[in-house]
């Protein structure tokens, strides 16, 4: 019985594979691993990864190697495949820091400051893809999403202008640039509104006109009198034929879309109490937001966690261990949030830099070792931040479609000792670890 | 003790009635004394609080069903303390207090915990809450700072020709009124030139003048301004205030005192000079309203007997020590202070129809041992010692399940109910 539903598996195995071998011509690689962290549904444990043209063609623990394929047989070395890792708000890659006003007009991708080896910097921890958050406070700009690849000049964005920025504080200043910019769009739609209503009106007072002209030409035509001529250039202006929004100025254009809703604000927060004023001005609007919390290793935020989460919002925490204020009693505000129903967590380097990205994944291993769920936290720092900037589609997951973007980790993704073995993107190996030290030591 | 208590909570307990507004919530603090400081002392009373306000005061009230009940059997029931230019609690100006308040701050909690519940800061008062925003402020002080100091004689000229073109307006201002009144015409209306609007406000009654005086020499020469200009006052200082008590009585000037700022008599001058204990005592016995802010208005965490805010009460003990009744020295931290700020109709004593702001002691206010139990803030409780880490640990209070005292009661209400 047992040998006959085998052998009946084997063979439609067999059968699924001849038709996919016709499928899977060019350029083939397959990866078999230990352990594969997809992010779509459950890891799998010594299992493959088919990779052509760039693209996750199959995957599972029953996968057939076509004959011309390379193969990566990591199986028995403890390697782990994972997403790359995703920065929601690498600023460290700017230039310009913008401090008070409205400065909404500026574009983090317009002032990028990357030094030749950028992506290396990034791709020996395993970062596959940054959004870049311009710095400065008062709202100082909006976002851009870079994949991190080699490039002459800019880098490739996938998206230039994406969220906008603000930083909120617990002062009139940092309210009142908010309170403002919201008026102010909410003035401009009004305006554009009232406009196309007096276009519309004058455009059917004129039809109107036009049409009591032709008929009282008509009557005078069958009058026999003659028509006037109207001399060149005397002719009467109309309105226009279509309708011209009147412009809206560069720092409202961001608040506009907001109000909108057709883009979404990246709040920066330090402290419960810039939370609360948050909510004070968000009272009765639905715009969409973002939380980012930034706050030193002392927070009082364990005191909003109940609010932030009942909101719905997306939250995105420094990655650290924190204390109850003027104690030492240390407190896990991530897993406070996850406790709480938090689903949309995304978990930053603790200092926005490239040493915070260093020990991103140690400062994670603390919070995991310390109560934290290890798939939250795994997520936290790659599907969830890609959906937050709206590249899930690009990076995140290792699902059948999906781009090859991934990382061979030399173990556990968490164990602080582990190393970026390998990063893979769109099916390119984009650094090597043997190779990166080898040209260090030469 | 208990018994009584219970009779309390079983009169409540027992005429329930259901008829309560869903909506509204209710705070009842059962069987401390509760010093109103308007109307006396009432001993193992209930303060019923609805909402944001007081609702009843008395011996027996009834509590409505679901109410928060605190046990403040054998404790101190005061209304919240006042401090008067707590800057160093609350920051900003104006409204903008109300942008930049962290309710989540030390201070506030701190402040909290030395039983003020509300604070004068940036011209504005302030109610100060844990971990709510909502409703802070409690509205502006009109106050106007005069700078009469007597060491610039120059300076005083100007404050006093100031006010003289003010007068002079309002005198052509009143026979123009009277005149037109008269059906008589006076011509234009006039004109407010060259007169400064805040010293108009001042002398039309609608606001405060802020001066600052220490030395008998200055209050002597804000008096002489005063009995000229007579307008409503507030002299910070006032360390020599006692020398002329009488005179500062007869210019209705109020004063906000520091009883433990010293200085010593000079041998120099041939008047009364220095600091005295007696200094609020005799003020009082002069009929010259006060209130009392500590050495520092902040809290500097020097220690529990410091001279911050904590120990606004330990300022005013110092008063007692001198002589102040201690009734008095009650009212210099809550109602007297108060009406300083333009809101007695609203805080400063328990009455009915008053903001519920209330704190508990373990005993009394102006005893060094004394601790705040819980501090209610617009019918809120905002602070209980036993809930905050600060002082939970220091003589931590008796485990207190309202819960058990409300199951005995109500086994043995028809009993106690037949037996009035």
């Amino acid at each position: 019985m047992i040998i006959s539903s085998l052998l009946l598996t084997l063979t439609s195995s067999l059968a699924w594979q001849q038709a996919d071998e016709r499928e899977l011509v060019g350029r083939v690689t397959a990866y078999r691993l230990d352990r594969i962290e997809t992010l779509d549904g459950d890891a799998l444990t010594n299992a493959t990864v088919l990779v052509q043209d760039g693209i996750i063609q199959r995957i599972g623990k029953v996968v057939i190697i076509p004959g011309h394929a390379t193969v990566h047989d990591l199986r028995g070395t403890g390697s782990v495949m994972t997403p790359p890792l995703v920065l929601s708000h690498a600023n460290f890659l700017q230039s310009d820091r913008r401090d008070g006003g409205n400065n909404s007009r500026f574009i983090a991708a317009d002032s990028l400051w990357l030094s030749e080896d950028w992506p290396t910097s990034l791709w020996r921890y395993g970062v596959g893809m940054v959004a870049v958050d311009p710095p400065g406070n008062g709202a100082p700009g909006r976002t851009s999403v870079l994949k991190v690849a080699a490039s002459e000049k800019r880098p490739e964005t996938l998206v230039d202008d994406l969220h906008l920025k603000l930083d909120m504080a617990t002062n009139s200043s940092a309210k009142n640039l908010i309170r403002d910019g919201l008026k102010a769009a909410e003035a401009a739609i009004e305006n554009e509104i009232q406009a196309e209503k007096d276009w519309k009106k004058s455009r059917k007072e004129w039809d109107a006109k036009k049409e009591e002209e032709k008929k009282a030409a008509e009557a005078a035509k069958a009058n026999g009198e003659k028509a006037k001529k109207v001399k060149e250039g005397d002719e009467e202006q109309g309105p226009p034929e279509t309708f011209e929004a009147p412009g809206i100025k560069d720092n409202e254009q961001a608040f506009v879309d907001w109000v909108r809703k057709e883009r979404t604000v990246q709040v920066h927060m330090r402290s419960a109490s810039d939370w609360l004023h948050w909510m004070q001005i968000m009272e009765d609007r639905e715009e969409n937001y973002e939380v980012v919390f930034s706050m030193g290793s002392t927070t009082n935020l364990h005191e909003v966690i109940e609010s932030v989460v009942a909101s719905g919002v997306r939250v995105d925490l420094p990655a650290r261990m924190s204390f109850l204020p003027y104690t030492r009693n240390r407190v896990n505000i991530a897993a406070e949030f996850v406790a709480a129903g938090c689903e949309k967590l995304i978990l930053s380097p603790a200092s926005n830099s490239i040493a915070g990205l260093r020990d991103l994944r140690a400062s994670v291993s603390r919070l995991i070792a310390e109560g934290l769920d290890q798939t939250i936290a795994l997520r936290a720092i790659t599907l969830e931040p890609a959906l937050a900037v709206g590249q899930e589609e690009v990076m995140g997951t290792i699902a059948i479609g999906m781009p090859a973007s991934f990382v061979i980790w030399s173990g556990d993704v968490f164990d602080p000792l582990t190393e970026v073995d390998s990063l893979v993107l769109d099916g390119e190996e984009k650094f090597n670890r043997e190779q990166f030290e080898s040209e260090l030591l030469r | 003790m208990k018994t009584i208590l219970q009779l309390i909570l079983v009169s409540v307990l027992c005429v329930n009635v259901n008829a309560q507004d869903q909506d509204s919530s209710y705070l009842a603090i059962v069987g401390g004394d509760i010093h109103t400081v308007t109307d006396g002392v009432i001993m193992k009373g209930v303060v019923l609080c609805k909402d944001s306000r007081i609702l009843k005061v008395g011996k027996r009230v009834r509590i409505p069903e679901g109410a928060e009940i605190i046990n403040a059997e054998g404790m101190q029931v005061y209304p919240g303390l006042i401090a008067i230019d707590a800057s160093g609690i609350v920051s900003g100006r104006g409204v903008a207090v109300a942008d930049s308040y962290d309710p989540y701050a030390l201070n506030i909690d701190l402040a909290l915990a030395g039983g003020i519940t509300t604070v004068q800061t940036g011209g504005m008062v302030a109610n100060l809450k844990h971990g709510t925003i909502d409703n802070v402020l409690v509205g502006p002080t009109e106050w106007v700072n005069l700078n009469y100091s007597s060491t610039s004689s120059a300076g005083r000229r100007r404050v006093r020709d100031e006010f003289s073109k003010v007068r002079d307006f309002m005198r052509l201002h009143r026979s123009w009124e009277l005149t037109s009144s008269m059906g008589e015409d006076a011509g234009d209306e006039p004109e407010a030139k060259g007169v400064k609007p805040e010293y108009l406000s001042l002398l039309k009654g609608e606001a405060t003048a802020r001066l600052s005086a220490n030395s008998l020499k200055d209050l002597l020469a804000t008096c002489e301004l005063l009995e000229e200009y007579p307008m409503q006052s507030v002299i910070f200082g006032g360390q020599e205030a006692w020398a002329c008590a009488g005179r500062l009585g007869r210019v209705n000037a109020r004063l906000v005192i520091t009883p433990r700022n010293k200085k010593w008599a000079s041998d120099d001058l041939n008047r009364p000079s220095g600091w005295t204990i007696e200094n609020a005592k005799t003020l009082w016995e002069h009929g010259v309203k006060f209130a009392i802010l500590p050495g520092e208005n902040s809290i500097s965490l020097m220690g529990l007997a410091g001279r911050d805010l904590m120990t606004l009460p330990m300022e005013a003990a110092f008063a007692i020590r001198g002589g102040l009744q201690q009734d008095a020295a009650l009212r210099a931290i809550t109602i007297d202070a108060a009406e300083m700020l333009g809101i007695e109709h609203r805080l400063g004593s328990i009455e009915v129809g008053k903001d519920a702001n209330i704190i508990v002691c373990d005993g009394d206010l102006f005893h060094y041992r004394s601790f705040v139990q819980w501090a209610v803030v617009d019918g809120k409780m905002m602070y209980d010692k036993q809930q905050s880490s600060y002082f939970a640990h220091i003589r931590p209070r008796a485990e207190e399940v309202i819960d058990e005292i409300e199951e005995e009661t109500i086994i043995d209400a028809p009993e106690v109910v037949d037996n009035p």
